[in-house]
C-alpha cells in the first residue's frame, strides 16, 4: 500500500470525523430540552456557551476548575469512589488506547520525532506496544467484570454507533496483534526485509541469518528443523548484530502477547504466507482505525470530549446560576457527556420501586436517552407502543432528590434535566398525573367512574380500613395546618376539597369522588396533618394511597376516552 | 434491625398532653434527663388558657374567686382528690415555671396572681381561670371594666361570630359593638381557617390591610377584640403591632378547638422541652413493658422495635380519649400496665340518671388511685412499682372539666410526682441504683 494512499485515506477520515464532531458538537447548542429552553435563540446560546467559558476560565474559579479536571477527567476520581474495579478497568483502557494512539498509531510523527532512532520492532517500542494493548484488553475483562458484579444490572438499549464503534475496536485490537504475530511468524517477511537491508533473497546464502532468527526471533521457516550447527548460528548472529539488531529486539520477552500467538501460528506460517496474510491484516487493521475514527463523534465516545466541557460548564454552575441559555446547553450536552457507567442508577432513591415494578424506564441511565428523545423527537414516544406512560412514570415518580447528580462522575445536572425534561413529556402527550386529573372536576371524574361500571381493583389498605378514619371527629386541625389549604386562599377555589372533608368521603365510601379531588392531586405530602392530628390518623398516607388508587382508575379511564 | 437503646434514663415520661408536658419540663428543669414518649396532639385540643380550679364542690356549681382557697377546701372536703396531694407552694411552682417556659418560647402569659380571672369566650359567656395568654389579658380588664369596646369577626371564619357574644352579653355591656371585616386577599373564599389567617398575619404586609380595614370602624372603642388569630408563631409581635396600630388595647377572644392558641401552646411546649434537653419520641406506642430495677419499655411504631430503659416512669396517657383509660362492657381499664381502675361497681352506675345532673356522673371521677406521692396502687394496695408514677387527668377522685381545674390538676400533680422522684432518685438507696 503507497504511503500517499495511506496519508490520503487518513485525511479523508479526518475531515469526516471533523464533520462529524462539528455536527454533534452544534447540537449541544441546537438541542432544547425543557419548557424555559424552547424560546431561547442559537445566537443566545453560543454567547452564552463563550461567556460561560470564558467565565470559567478567567475566574478564582479556574484552579477548582483544573483540580476537578485533573482529579475527575483524567484520574476519573469519582468513578474511583464507585468501584475500583471499573475505575481501574477504565483507566486502562483510556490511556492504553491513549498511548498505543500517540506512540504507535502516530509513531511516525511523533515517537519518531522525539526519538529519532524510533523502530518499532525495537525495544521499548516492541514491548510498550503489548504493554499498552495487554492493558487495553486487561481493562475490557474489569470493566465488564464491574458490570457483571453490579447488584442492580438492568440492560439499557445501545445505539447503533455505539455497537459498531465497539466492534470496530475490537477488530483494531485483534488484527493488531494477530499482524504482529503473523509478522513474526512469516519467512516472507524476513525475505522481504533482507532483500531491503541485506540484497539477497536466496536461502542457502542466508541461512545463518535464517538460523539466528529461526532461534532468537521464531521466523518459521519449514526447511529448518532440528538443532541448528552452532557455528553457523553464531555467524548468523554476527550477521543479525550488524545488519538487523538497530531496528529488531527479539520478541520472545517483549512481545509477550503476540509472540505466544505466533508460535500458534507457526505451523501455518507458510500458508499464511501464501496469501498475503500480513498485508490483509494490515489493511483491516487500517481500514479499522478509519472507520473507527469517522465514526468517532456518533459513538459515546464523544463524552472524551464532551465530559470536559460538562465540567466546565459544573464549574461555571456552582459559581452562581447559569442563564436559561447556559442551562439549555447544559442540558443538551448532558447525551453526549454521559459516559454510561450507572453509577447515577445505584445512587437512585426510586431503584427500589423501579425494581418492584420492574419498570426500569425509572433509572436515571434510561431516563436520559428518553428525555433526549423526547425532547428532539415529538413523535418519539408515540412510536414506543404500549411503553409510553410507563416511560412517563419514570418522570413521576422521580423525587428529583439529586442523588444522581451528586453522583455523576462527568458533573451532569440531572434532576435539572428531569425536571426539565417533565415539559417535554408533557407535550408529547404524557403530562404527570396531578396535571391530567385537572382536566377534568372531581364530580366530572367520578361520574366518568360510575359510567364504566364496577371496578374490581382492590383499593389501598388504609383507605379500604375503616378503623383508618373511623376515629375522625372532624376537628379540622388537618385543615388549619394545611399549608395547600392557606395558598388557596389567595384565589378562588383552587382546593375544592380540605383534608377533613376528604376524611370524611372516605367515610361516607365515596373513595370515587375523593381520588378526582385537587386536594388529594396538590397535597404536598409535608406529613404537617398526620403530625398534627389528635386521633392519630394517618392523614398524608391516606392521601398518598388516593393518589396511586385515583393513578391508576383515573388513569384507564383517561387512556379508553383517548382512542389515539 | 432491632435497636436497643442501651442508656438508661431518670424519667420516661408516657404520653405527650398537658401533664406529660409538664412532667418533662419540670424533669428536665431538675436536671434529670428525661425521655417522652407519647402520640401527641391532645395539646390541640386547650384553649391557651390555664386552669388551675375555679368550680368547687360541683354540685353547687360554686365559683371561686380564689383559686388556692378552693385548694384548702378540697383538701378539707375530699382528701382522696388528686389536689388534695398538692400543697400551694408546689401548685405555684409549678404555674410559674410552666408560664415562664411557655413565655421564653414565644407564648407569654400575664402576671399570675391569687385571682382567678373571668375571660370572654366566643360563646359570650364568661370564663373563670388562672393563667391568660398577654394577647387575650386586656380582655379580662374589658371584661370587668366594660369600656366602649369593638368585637371583630371575619367573613367565612366559622368558628367565630362577635354577632353573637354581643347577642349573649350585650345587654349588661351597653358599651360593645360588633363589626365584620373581609379578611385581606380572602376576598374570594368562602371559608376561613383560623391557622391560616394567623400565620398570614405574621406578614406586615397582611397585617396593615388588616389594620386599614379595621381603623375606620374603631369610633369611641377604647378596647378591640378580635378572634385568636393574631398569629402563630410569633404572637407577640403580632398582638402588639396590631395595639400599636389601633392606638388601643387589643385582645384575642379564644376560640373553639382546635384553635390557634391550642397550636401555639403545642409548639411552645414543644420548644421548651426540646430545648431544656427533653429526648422525644412522638407517633409511637408503647408495646410491652416489664419492671425490674429499671422498667423497659419496648415501642411500636419504630422500625425493627426499640428499647427505652428508665429508673422511673410517669404516666400522663390521660383518660379515653388521650386513650389511657378504655371503657368496655366489663367496665373501665388501664390500657398500658392494665393498673386497677377504681371505678363504680357496675356500668349501670356509670352516670346519673339525670345527664345535666349539675353534681355530674362517677364515671368522670374513675380513675387510677395513688399514694400520697402520686404511684399508682396495684391490686393489694401498694404502689405498683416503686419508681411508676401518674399524674394528670388519668387520676381517681377528680372531675377536671366540671371543677375547671385542668391544667392545675396536670401541672400540679406533674410538679409533686417529678420532685419526689428527684428525692428518690438523690437517695442513697431505693429504684434505680442498679442501672
Amino acid at each position: 500500500m503507497s504511503a500517499s494512499f495511506l496519508r490520503m485515506a487518513f485525511l479523508v477520515s479526518l475531515g469526516l470525523c471533523a464533520l462529524g464532531l462539528l455536527w454533534r458538537v452544534s447540537a449541544w447548542l441546537r438541542v432544547r430540552i425543557g419548557s424555559d429552553a424552547r424560546d431561547i435563540r442559537f445566537h443566545q446560546r453560543l454567547f452564552a456557551a463563550v461567556g460561560g467559558t470564558f467565565a470559567a476560565l478567567f475566574s478564582r474559579r479556574i484552579f477548582g476548575l483544573v483540580k476537578a479536571k485533573v482529579l475527575d477527567v483524567l484520574l476519573q476520581r469519582r468513578l474511583f469512589n464507585g468501584c475500583w474495579l471499573r475505575w481501574l478497568g477504565h483507566l486502562l483502557i483510556v490511556y492504553g488506547f491513549l498511548l498505543l494512539l500517540v506512540m504507535h498509531a502516530l509513531g511516525r510523527l511523533v515517537t519518531a520525532k522525539l526519538y529519532p532512532d524510533y523502530a518499532s520492532t525495537h525495544d521499548p517500542w516492541l514491548l510498550l506496544r503489548n504493554v499498552f494493548g495487554a492493558a487495553v484488553v486487561l481493562g475490557i475483562v474489569m470493566v465488564a467484570a464491574g458490570r457483571r458484579f453490579r447488584p442492580t444490572s438492568t440492560p439499557r438499549p445501545r445505539r447503533l454507533g455505539d455497537k459498531v464503534f465497539a466492534a470496530l475496536l475490537a477488530v483494531v485490537l485483534v488484527s493488531g496483534f494477530l499482524l504482529e504475530a503473523t509478522k513474526v511468524a512469516s519467512p516472507k517477511a524476513f525475505y522481504r526485509m533482507a532483500n531491503e537491508y541485506i540484497g539477497s533473497t536466496d536461502p542457502e546464502e542466508l541461512l545463518p541469518l535464517r538460523l539466528a532468527w529461526a532461534t532468537d526471533f521464531g521466523v518459521a521457516f519449514p526447511d529448518l528443523q532440528g538443532t541448528p550447527d552452532p557455528d553457523k548460528l553464531a555467524e548468523g548472529r554476527e550477521l543479525h548484530h550488524d545488519a538487523c539488531a538497530s531496528c529488531h529486539s527479539p520478541p520472545g520477552s517483549s512481545a509477550f502477547v503476540s509472540y505466544p500467538i505466533s508460535r500458534a501460528l507457526a505451523p501455518i506460517a507458510e500458508p499464511l504466507d501464501g496469501v498475503d496474510a500480513d498485508t490483509w491484516l494490515l489493511y483491516l487493521h487500517l481500514a479499522a482505525c478509519f472507520l473507527g475514527l469517522i465514526l468517532l463523534p456518533f459513538t459515546r465516545f464523544i463524552h472524551v470530549l464532551a465530559d470536559p466541557v460538562s465540567l466546565l460548564a459544573n464549574g461555571a454552575a456552582s459559581s452562581g446560576p447559569l442563564s436559561p441559555a447556559g442551562r439549555a446547553n447544559r442540558r443538551a450536552l448532558a447525551i453526549d457527556a454521559c459516559v454510561d457507567c450507572r453509577l447515577c442508577d445505584d445512587r437512585c432513591s426510586v431503584a427500589p420501586i423501579a425494581r418492584s415494578l420492574g419498570n426500569p424506564a425509572l433509572l436515571p441511565s434510561h431516563k436520559l436517552l428518553a428525555t433526549h428523545a423526547v425532547a428532539t423527537n415529538p413523535r418519539w414516544l408515540d412510536r414506543q407502543a404500549g411503553h409510553a406512560r410507563r416511560i412517563a412514570e419514570g418522570a413521576v415518580l422521580c423525587t428529583t432528590c439529586g442523588r444522581c447528580t451528586d453522583r455523576c462522575p462527568v458533573g451532569i445536572d440531572l434532576a435539572d434535566l428531569w425536571v426539565a425534561g417533565r415539559a417535554d413529556l408533557a407535550r408529547a402527550g404524557q403530562p404527570s398525573p396531578a396535571q391530567w386529573v385537572r382536566e377534568r372536576s372531581a364530580l366530572d371524574w367520578d361520574e366518568a367512574l360510575a359510567a364504566r361500571g364496577a371496578v374490581q381493583d382492590p383499593i389501598g389498605p388504609l383507605s379500604s380500613n375503616r378503623e383508618t378514619y373511623s376515629a375522625c371527629v372532624q376537628c379540622q386541625t388537618c385543615t388549619n395546618v394545611c399549608p395547600v389549604v392557606a395558598h388557596g386562599g389567595e384565589e378562588p377555589g383552587p382546593v375544592d376539597l380540605t383534608p377533613q372533608k376528604v376524611m370524611n368521603l372516605l367515610r361516607l365510601g365515596m373513595v370515587d369522588l375523593a381520588i378526582g379531588s385537587s386536594m388529594v392531586w396538590d397535597c404536598a405530602t409535608c406529613y404537617q396533618c398526620q403530625e398534627h392530628c389528635p386521633e392519630g390518623i394517618r392523614v398524608t398516607d391516606v392521601m398518598l394511597e388516593l393518589r396511586e388508587l385515583g393513578y391508576r382508575r383515573l388513569g384507564d379511564t383517561r387512556e379508553r376516552r383517548q382512542p389515539e | 434491625m432491632t435497636q436497643t437503646q442501651t442508656k438508661t434514663w431518670d424519667v420516661a415520661v408516657v404520653g405527650a398532653g398537658m401533664a406529660g408536658m409538664a412532667a418533662s419540663l419540670f424533669a428536665a428543669e431538675r436536671g434529670l434527663s428525661c425521655i417522652q414518649i407519647g402520640n401527641g396532639g391532645g395539646l390541640l385540643f386547650a384553649s391557651g388558657l390555664l386552669d388551675l380550679l375555679a368550680v368547687h364542690p360541683v354540685a353547687a356549681r360554686r365559683v371561686w374567686d380564689n383559686p388556692f382557697e378552693a385548694l384548702a377546701m378540697i383538701r378539707r372536703d375530699q382528701p382522696d382528690h388528686p389536689l388534695a396531694r398538692v400543697d400551694d407552694a408546689s401548685m405555684r411552682a409549678a404555674f410559674q415555671s410552666f408560664t415562664s417556659a411557655l413565655g421564653d418560647a414565644g407564648m407569654p402569659f400575664a402576671p399570675l396572681g391569687d385571682r382567678n380571672a373571668s375571660v370572654l369566650t366566643s360563646l359570650g359567656t364568661p370564663k373563670p381561670t388562672y393563667g391568660v395568654p398577654r394577647t387575650m389579658a386586656a380582655g379580662v380588664d374589658a371584661l370587668a371594666g366594660r369600656p366602649p369596646c369593638l368585637l371583630l369577626d371575619f367573613r367565612g371564619l366559622r368558628e367565630f361570630s362577635a354577632r353573637q357574644i354581643v347577642a349573649t352579653i350585650g345587654d349588661t355591656w351597653p358599651g360593645l359593638r360588633m363589626a365584620r371585616v373581609e379578611f385581606p386577599g380572602a376576598e374570594a373564599t368562602s371559608e376561613l381557617y383560623a391557622a391560616h389567617m394567623a400565620v398570614a398575619l405574621e406578614s406586615g404586609e397582611f397585617r396593615e390591610r388588616t389594620l386599614a380595614r379595621v381603623r375606620p370602624l374603631l369610633g369611641d372603642a377604647r378596647v378591640v377584640g378580635f378572634p385568636a388569630v393574631l398569629g402563630l408563631a410569633r404572637s407577640a409581635v403580632v398582638h402588639a403591632a396590631f395595639e400599636e396600630g389601633l392606638g388601643v388595647p387589643v385582645f384575642e377572644i379564644p376560640t373553639m378547638p382546635t384553635s390557634v392558641p391550642g397550636l401555639r401552646l403545642n409548639a411552645a411546649l414543644e420548644q421548651a422541652v426540646v430545648t431544656r434537653g427533653v429526648h422525644r419520641m412522638l407517633r409511637v406506642d408503647v408495646a410491652s413493658t416489664s419492671f425490674d430495677e429499671t422498667a423497659v419499655l419496648t415501642l411500636d411504631g419504630v422500625p425493627g422495635g426499640q428499647r427505652v430503659s428508665a429508673r422511673t416512669v410517669v404516666l400522663a396517657t390521660g383518660r379515653f380519649s388521650g386513650r389511657g383509660l378504655s371503657a368496655g362492657q366489663q367496665g373501665v381499664t388501664e390500657t398500658l400496665l392494665g393498673l386497677p381502675v377504681q371505678q363504680p361497681a357496675s356500668r349501670d352506675a356509670w352516670h346519673s340518671r339525670d345527664f345535666l345532673d349539675p353534681a355530674g356522673h362517677a364515671i368522670n371521677r374513675a380513675g387510677l388511685a395513688t399514694d400520697d406521692d402520686f404511684r399508682p396502687l396495684d391490686a393489694t394496695g401498694r404502689p405498683a412499682w416503686p419508681g411508676l408514677y401518674a399524674v394528670g387527668s388519668i387520676l381517681a377522685g377528680q372531675d377536671w372539666m366540671r371543677e375547671k381545674c385542668g391544667s392545675g390538676l396536670a401541672l400540679g400533680t406533674a410538679r409533686v410526682a417529678v420532685d419526689r422522684i428527684a428525692r428518690q432518685l438523690r437517695a442513697p438507696s431505693g429504684v434505680g441504683e442498679a442501672g
